[in-house]
């Protein structure tokens, strides 16, 4: 049964390759934004994220994705896994774009529902989605029927069909338009002509032998699940764009964190198997030299990286800035603990703002004078321009009435409207900031143009702002890199700098909120926003991973509100939801789901916070 | 009296509270039914009700009270909540974060168990009657954080979250508010939890129930469903074209 699905899929495409109206193509890049609402909105998971399923122009991956899945023609499927749902890149299989354009929401909003439990009923699974989908949504039925006429017309007439695949014609026809109704699919020698309106039943490579898509023990609660389900994503993205947040070019050191937490975590499974696992996903990162390394070390993983040499493009302005650190199992606070090195890249010759950025910088710019009221009347004043008629007559009321009340604040000024708003913008650069994103960016050109945009938006309001980035090498150094203090104007040497930030070490997240709080703390403004832009949980060489890191940047969280300071969390991290509430409180932090949208999201953000 | 369908067991708490004279703060997203719920308790408790929607410039004299000059010379003029003070009555201050916290200060003698309301500007001191008790809402949520609450006004109230109605309710809610029937109401009831199913991720807000009597009513009144929703789901949600685009056709593909 595998091989015939196989075989009728490849079919599909051959067929989509020989049945091709390029004038009515629809390509899924214009319509991806549009499908990911519908898809999220008709009760998609929200985590999902729709690519197209197509070789990226990346050369190793194709050649990997060849590797892999077969031929290059395999990958203009449609098909869900738990992390992404995959759309052809091009619809161009009918005569009008409109058809097209309906073949893409109609494959979306059926990638609702789950996937086909097996290959086994996957014809009548098919069916079945389609019957569910129509009957939820029952705006989709007349969309559904004309996509059902029009691909009727492309299909093979049963008449001329040998009476063996005829019969699975006709059984086809039926299920089309009859979803629901057709029980079998009656063999024949050959597969049927492929059905477009459906989904693939899997991903192309899963069809490996002991693939199974759905186990059924495996429910998502169940921790094991979450280790073999990260391996499965691996795969998945070998063959296409690589997901997000968890790129395969460089290593996501929190996942091996993870992982390993993992390993030590989970004893409701024999410990041997759960190595064998963890060995397994760490393979998958195509190291295995590490891989070799943590299993020399046991159950737990430790290990330096090849770290780049301490890098000489950074002056260090000042070194030797001692911190405290909290030690949740001895629940006292280290003196002294960490070391802070402030350095400042020397090699960031001022730059323009990168011409990919500036219409968009435009627009914020605009968006973000409105937010500051230009000039405004000040009420109450001691001296202005005018009188206060409002206070004048209070005054006067008052005296009349026998109240003893001074003359004082009976005037109003008109003063350029400041909005007595301080913020600091703290950036974690360490090495995971090194992972790519998709082909074009990595998480540090996606902070990298954040700052940009940041720094633009509030430039047009004149809050006051400052930024910097840091990074760390266990407690000694903690690496703080400024990129623009509060005193200084944003100006090109400021860009220059945002233009050299790169990935560092690792995050040991406390430290670097400590230091921002105390800069922040110094800071006159009635509200102060300690702006904290993550992609990962707080890490670091030694103990700092786990549960240590977690309690000491909370610690830090926990101080800097009782300086008066507002800290907030703003990640790309789509696990966050797991830890940030217990770091920053539910209210503290959001999720940005697509890092490439962080870069405009962030001053949006911003603007909603101190509205 | 107005209509309130009841989500869970507000209706017992707010009794309690008020049986006990404490202070009351709703939390809830805007449009869920936090001041329909108010009213339908004042009515409920035969108490008159003094509402007052905060804003930044809101001062403490625009609730506590002013003088005024009149013909005959100056007079004092109760705010709402002195008014509800004197009264006996419930004063419902909706959206309290948006008030300044200086504002909200004058709250504070009322919300412990002196329960009096120091007038300055008049010299009097005003002893709440049992009859008094205050509501305060508020929309919690990123947007308010700065806002916020000081700590030691909230910890002066009990408080309750309220959320959008169950499915059900909401239905309910739509066919008793518009005067739909049952079938159109269950469309816009699911209409309204796809839409609710982007917050955060594509949409700042949720599709509140007020817009969905707002759609139902459009329907009702005979304009064609889509229009209704677009007019009244979609275009109040957003300014985004694309986003607008995605929430058409979420619109189309829930009605039949
Ligand atoms: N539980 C409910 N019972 C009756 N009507 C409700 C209920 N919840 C919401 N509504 C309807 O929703 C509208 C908006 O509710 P409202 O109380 O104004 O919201 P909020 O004060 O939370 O912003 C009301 O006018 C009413 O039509
Ligand atoms: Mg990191």
């Amino acid at each position: 049964m595998e091989e015939q699905v196989g075989a009728f899929w490849h079919r599909l495409i051959t067929r989509l390759a020989e049945h091709r109206y390029p004038q009515a193509a629809v390509h899924l890049e214009s319509v991806a934004p549009l499908l990911g609402i519908l898809f999220r909105a008709l009760g998609g998971d929200g985590g999902l994220e729709i690519c197209a399923a197509e070789a990226e122009p990346h050369r190793a991956r194709r050649k990997w994705l060849q590797r892999l899945a077969g031929t290059g023609d395999r990958i203009a499927l449609a098909w869900r896994d738990e992390r992404t749902l995959r759309l052809p890149p091009v619809l161009d299989c009918f005569p009008e774009s409109a058809l097209n354009r309906d073949l893409y929401l109609w494959l979306a909003a059926l990638a609702v529902q789950r996937p086909p439990a097996s290959f086994g009923d996957w014809f009548i699974h098919s069916q079945q989605m389609t019957r569910e989908t129509l009957s939820r949504f029952p705006g989709l039925r007349s969309r559904y029927r004309r996509l059902v006429d029009a691909h009727l017309c492309l299909r093979p007439d049963p008449e001329r069909l040998p009476p063996e695949e005829a019969r699975q014609e006709r059984a086809v026809r039926q299920a089309l338009q009859s979803p629901g109704q057709v029980t079998e699919l009656p063999p024949a020698k050959r597969p049927p002509q492929p059905v477009p309106l459906w989904l693939h039943p899997s991903p192309p490579q899963a069809a490996a032998p002991g693939y199974r898509e759905d186990d059924p023990q495996m429910t998502p609660s169940d921790p094991r699940n979450r280790s073999l389900g990260a391996r499965k994503r691996k795969r998945g993205e070998r063959v296409a764009m690589p997901n997000k947040d968890q790129g395969l070019i460089t290593i996501r050191m929190e996942n091996i964190f993870s992982w390993s937490e993992y390993v030590k975590v989970d004893r409701s499974t024999d410990e041997e198997e759960d190595l064998d696992r963890a060995q397994t996903a760490a393979e998958d990162l195509d190291r295995v030299a590490l891989a070799r390394d943590r299993k020399a070390s046991g159950a737990r993983l430790r290990f330096d990286l090849d770290l780049p040499a301490e890098s000489e493009d950074d002056l260090i302005l000042r070194d030797g800035l001692l911190l405290p650190e909290w030690d949740w199992k001895r629940r006292s606070l280290l003196p002294n603990h960490c070391r802070v090195q402030e350095l400042l890249a020397s090699e960031a010759p001022p730059q323009p703002l990168p011409p990919h950025l500036r219409r968009t910088a435009k627009r914020l710019r605009h968006q973000f004078q409105a937010l500051t009221p230009a000039r405004v009347w000040q009420h109450g004043q001691p001296d202005g321009q005018e009188v206060d008629l409002d206070a004048y007559l209070r005054f006067v009321t008052d005296r009349r009435a026998g109240v003893n009340t001074h003359a004082d604040g009976l005037y109003r000024a008109m003063r350029t409207g400041a909005r007595d708003l301080a913020c600091l913008l703290i950036a974690d650069l360490s090495l995971s900031t090194d992972t790519w994103i998709n082909d074009q960016a990595r998480v540090i050109d996606v902070i990298r143009d954040s700052l940009y945009l940041f720094a633009e938006s509030l430039a047009a309001t004149g809050d006051a702002f400052a930024m910097l980035g840091f990074s760390s090498r266990r407690r000694d150094p903690i690496r703080i890199h400024q990129i623009k203090s509060f005193a200084e104007t944003y100006s090109a040497q400021v860009r220059g700098r945002i233009q050299a930030i790169k990935p560092g070490y690792y995050t040991r997240m406390g430290a670097a909120l400590r230091y921002g709080a105390d800069l922040l703390a110094e800071q006159p403004a009635g509200r102060r926003l300690l702006l904290l832009l993550s992609d990962g949980k707080p890490n670091d060489l030694d103990k700092y991973e786990g549960r240590y890191g977690i309690e000491d940047t909370r610690h830090a969280v926990q101080a800097a509100r009782r300086l008066g300071l507002t800290p907030f969390c703003v990640t790309i991290d789509e696990r966050g939801n797991d830890y940030l509430p217990y770091l920053f409180g539910t209210g503290g932090y959001v999720v940005i789901r697509h890092p490439s949208e962080l870069p405009t999201r962030l001053p949006l953000l911003y603007a909603r916070l101190t509205a | 009296m107005v209509f309130y369908r009841p989500q869970g067991n507000e209706i017992a708490l707010f009794e309690h509270a008020f049986a006990n004279r404490l202070p009351l703060m709703i939390k809830g997203p805007t449009g869920c039914g936090k001041t329909r719920f108010v009213r339908y308790m004042a009515e409920r408790l035969e108490r008159p009700l003094y509402t007052v929607a905060c804003h930044d410039d809101l001062t403490a004299a625009d609730l506590t009270g002013r003088h005024l000059i009149g013909e005959g010379g100056t007079f004092w003029s109760d705010g709402p909540l002195t008014r509800a003070v004197r009264e006996g009555a419930i004063c419902y201050l909706d959206e309290v974060v948006e008030a300044r916290k200086d504002t909200t200060v004058v709250l504070h003698p009322l919300t412990d168990d002196r329960r009096i309301l120091p007038l300055e500007r008049t010299g009097e001191t005003l002893h709440a009657p049992n009859g008094f008790m205050l509501v305060v809402s508020y929309n919690p949520g990123y947007q308010n954080l700065l806002k916020g609450m000081k700590p030691s006004t909230r910890q002066r109230f009990v408080a309750i979250t309220f959320d959008f109605p169950r499915p059900a309710l909401e239905v309910e809610i739509l066919q008793e508010e518009a005067g739909i029937d049952r079938t159109t109401a269950e469309r816009l009831v699911q209409l309204a939890n796809c839409l609710r199913a982007l917050k955060d991720h594509d949409l700042e807000e949720a599709a509140s129930t007020r817009l969905l009597v707002y759609a139902a009513t459009l329907i009702a009144s005979g304009l064609d469903q889509r229009e209704a929703c677009r007019a009244a789901l979609a275009e109040p949600l957003t300014d985004d074209g694309e986003t607008l685009n995605a929430l058409g056709e979420i619109i189309d593909a829930n009605l039949a």
